[in-house]
């Protein structure tokens, strides 16, 4: 098993890298559409099922900036995969280079277990937790712009902030009182 | 990195002197990028799953990111004061072009509050309006119950009572004088017609006149308001009954032919 690793390759001029993870690759693709409309710098956008990459492409693959993990609350499938990819991950990663993303968190067929579960997570992770819409177009542009923000920051192209810098403002913190059953 | 991008950009309108200073500086910043990253390789981290050892990684990174933010020292983008001012400028063209952006934002803002606050203040002025009117309403009803003693109050009361018993007199006397003059009992009718006497004598006996109709009407209406139909019988003379319906002074009961009540004139 190869792990992903943050530092191995050298950055690109101007560019940043994001790969998205999805397991069941609804989301992803209109997110990457949006995402590669940015102008001010190059977005490259990688899509994947899960984690690990394949070998083949490993020549060709740019060194990726920002791992984001869509999670689709309604399937949990969705929330396992992520789990099992998340091992594939250099710890490299964990320090600012890593985000999710969940979908359908109101949606009535999602557990409410299953939303704490991926902000327990995202809280033992250190990594910061975005809820996004993905069924209109005005929520896939406010993911992108989230995203975007994250991107440039962990690629680098903010001058005076690093990615870890952000992520310990930005990172997921899970109530005190996500344990207990609320008795009201 | 953020230098090198800067220089790439501002290099395009530069002179070949500063522009080949510029590049230098790329280059060395690019060598000692490829030195740190050779360095990353070589340095390879121990793997660690447990999520308790990631905490205790992710302090030493943040304070080793504290540590060298405190230690680094600002330092001039390069020396040439050409690219400085260039690079000078596209920042300050970006910083206006945002703080323009600012502007209109707050402007936007400014006239939605703006006109929130003329709703608000015409409201106020409303409040103020109803609350003088009910101070105003407060003190007259203060003041006249300061004057009213019990007894005027009484003497108020007959004095309106006198007046409506008057009214009520004058009433009556003018139907009174209308009945006398324009319709008259009906013996007198039956009597001017005399070919049928005959025939209607018998009927003519305990006829009413038409202001005892009315009086059975309205003293029915008053005394039993829930039931003020009156039976037509005998005594009342049918053209007068008649009368009564079609000018819509007296309506008929729906489901009993023989009973009417007055009409409800209110």
């Amino acid at each position: 098993m190869s792990l992903l690793k943050p530092f191995s390759k050298l950055p690109g001029l101007n560019s940043a890298n994001i790969l998205l993870v999805e397991s069941e690759e609804q989301f992803q693709q209109s997110l990457a559409d949006a995402l590669v409309e940015e102008t001010t710098f190059t977005v490259n956008v990688r899509l994947a099922k899960s984690l690990p990459l394949p070998v083949e492409n490993e020549e060709s693959r740019p060194r990726i900036d920002l791992v984001v993990f869509i999670i689709n609350l309604t399937s949990e499938l969705s929330l396992q995969s992520a789990e099992a990819s998340l091992k594939c991950l250099d710890p490299g990663y964990f320090l600012g280079k890593v985000c999710f993303m969940v979908t359908n968190a109101r949606s009535a067929a999602a557990p409410v277990e299953r939303l704490d579960v991926a902000r327990k997570l995202a809280a033992s992770l250190h990594c910061p937790l975005l809820f996004a819409e993905d069924q209109t177009p005005d929520g896939v542009t406010n993911a992108t712009e989230r995203l975007l923000t994250i991107l440039k920051v962990a690629a680098g192209l903010v001058p005076m902030a690093t990615a870890l810098y952000l992520s310990n403002l930005t990172r997921s913190t899970v109530p005190p009182d996500i344990e207990q059953p609320s008795f009201n | 990195m953020a230098e090198v991008k800067l220089g790439g950009q501002a290099a395009a309108e530069l002179s070949e002197a500063a522009q080949g200073e510029l590049m230098e500086q790329c280059e060395e910043q690019f060598a000692q990028l490829e030195k740190l990253q050779n360095e990353m390789i070589l340095c390879e981290p121990e793997c660690c799953e447990n999520p308790q050892e990631q905490a205790v990684n992710r302090l030493m990174a943040t304070e080793a990111e504290l540590k060298q933010w405190l230690t680094v020292e600002p330092e001039l983008l390069i020396s040439n004061s050409e690219v400085l001012l260039q690079a000078g400028k596209e920042e300050m063209l970006k910083l206006c072009s945002e703080l323009e952006m600012v502007v209109s934002c707050h402007e936007a803002k400014r006239d939605k509050l703006r006109e929130t606050k003329e709703l608000e203040q015409k409201w106020l002025e409303e409040k103020k309006q109803a609350l003088i009117a009910a101070n105003d309403h407060v003190e007259r009803l203060q003041t006249e119950k300061g004057k009213l003693s019990e007894q005027s109050i009484l003497q108020d009361t007959k004095a309106k009572i006198q007046k409506m018993k008057v009214y009520h007199e004058r009433l009556m006397e003018a139907l009174g004088d209308v009945l006398e003059k324009h319709v008259p009992p009906p013996q007198n009718e039956s009597a001017a017609n005399r070919k049928k006497k005959n025939i209607t004598q018998e009927l003519h006996k305990d006829l009413i006149s038409l202001n005892e109709i009315l009086e059975l009407l309205m003293n029915k209406v008053l005394n039993t308001p829930h039931d003020p139909y009156v039976t037509v019988d005998d005594t009342f003379w049918p053209p007068y009954t008649e009368m009564l319906l079609r000018y819509g002074i007296a309506v008929r009961h729906q489901g009993n032919n023989f009973k009417i009540r007055l009409e409800t004139f209110c």
